[in-house]
């Protein structure tokens, strides 16, 4: 499943993930998207002061962002699709500088479908895919933006890593 | 493996050094420090401490050494990104968990 026109370019395999949770299918859908702020790692945002809340705007165009402790809102991904409560998709806009990549086409994208087993609990399967569009905008000059734990550039090796592939 | 990856970038100089030759290609020390407003002693122990990472890796040309990134060695940090999801997942789940606990202990 693409939402997107093709990636010509070298492709870089997906990150796929699965878990099992005790909620049903309506429930953990909320849970993941309209509730994320209640389980988000903390430390996981791109605002330059710490963050306060995650919001994801529950509609296909709606904005993912966090609000930061100086007031500053900080934008980082847009939702794809809105399909409760089986499928949901956001675009992971950050560029290889760790900063909001406006630009759909230079985004990798993560898709979370949820699926009822029929005792309570539901299925999680998520793929964080394309990672090779974070490349697309060709080599440049990191220009000391920090990030909060050190994994600020990593988006900028998968690019670099697709280059060379 | 990952811890000493990431403390190699946990370092502004260093992420700009990788950015170069990311940008550049291969690079030898002097062509590197020209760039960057710190000393040749320091852009090398820089590249030693991304060598020793497997970020970046050299190679003799001639009587000079070029240091390029180090395509093996960045693969392997896309399992950083599985790992992310791992934790972040498992929060999930740790939370919904907390939640059932909750609900079935209400009257």
């Amino acid at each position: 499943m693409t939402t997107m026109a093709p990636d010509t370019s070298a492709s870089i395999a997906p990150v796929r993930k699965s878990i099992t949770v005790r909620a049903t299918q309506a429930d953990a859908f909320r849970i993941f998207t309209t509730d994320m702020d209640s389980w988000w790692p903390r430390s996981h945002h791109i605002g330059k002061s710490p963050m306060k809340r995650v919001i994801i705007e529950e509609k296909a165009g709606g904005r993912c962002y966090t609000e930061q402790e100086d007031n500053t809102e900080c934008d980082w991904g847009s939702v794809l699709a809105w399909e409760p409560p089986r499928r949901f998709i956001f675009a992971w806009q950050i560029t290889p500088q760790w900063q909001f990549e406006p630009d759909l086409a230079k985004s990798s994208e993560v898709e979370v479908t949820f699926t009822g087993l029929g005792d309570g609990r539901t299925r999680v399967d998520l793929e964080h895919r394309h990672f090779e569009r974070h490349g697309a905008g060709g080599p440049a000059m990191r220009t000391g933006v920090d990030s909060p734990n050190g994994w600020g550039d990593l988006l900028g090796m998968f690019a670099a890593v697709a280059e060379k592939a | 493996m990952h811890d000493i990856k990431l403390d190699a970038m946990g370092d502004p100089t260093r992420r700009a050094i990788v950015q170069t030759l990311r940008a550049q290609g291969a690079m030898a020390v002097g062509d590197l420090a020209r760039r960057f407003p710190v000393s040749r002693p320091a852009i090398s122990q820089h590249l030693k401490i991304l060598k020793d990472a497997r970020l970046v890796a050299d190679e003799a040309q001639g009587r000079r050494r070029l240091y390029r990134l180090d395509p093996a060695g960045f693969s392997s940090l896309r399992d950083y990104f599985d790992q992310f999801w791992t934790e972040a997942l498992d929060a999930f789940a740790e939370h919904v968990e907390a939640r059932a606990n909750l609900k079935r202990r209400k009257p």
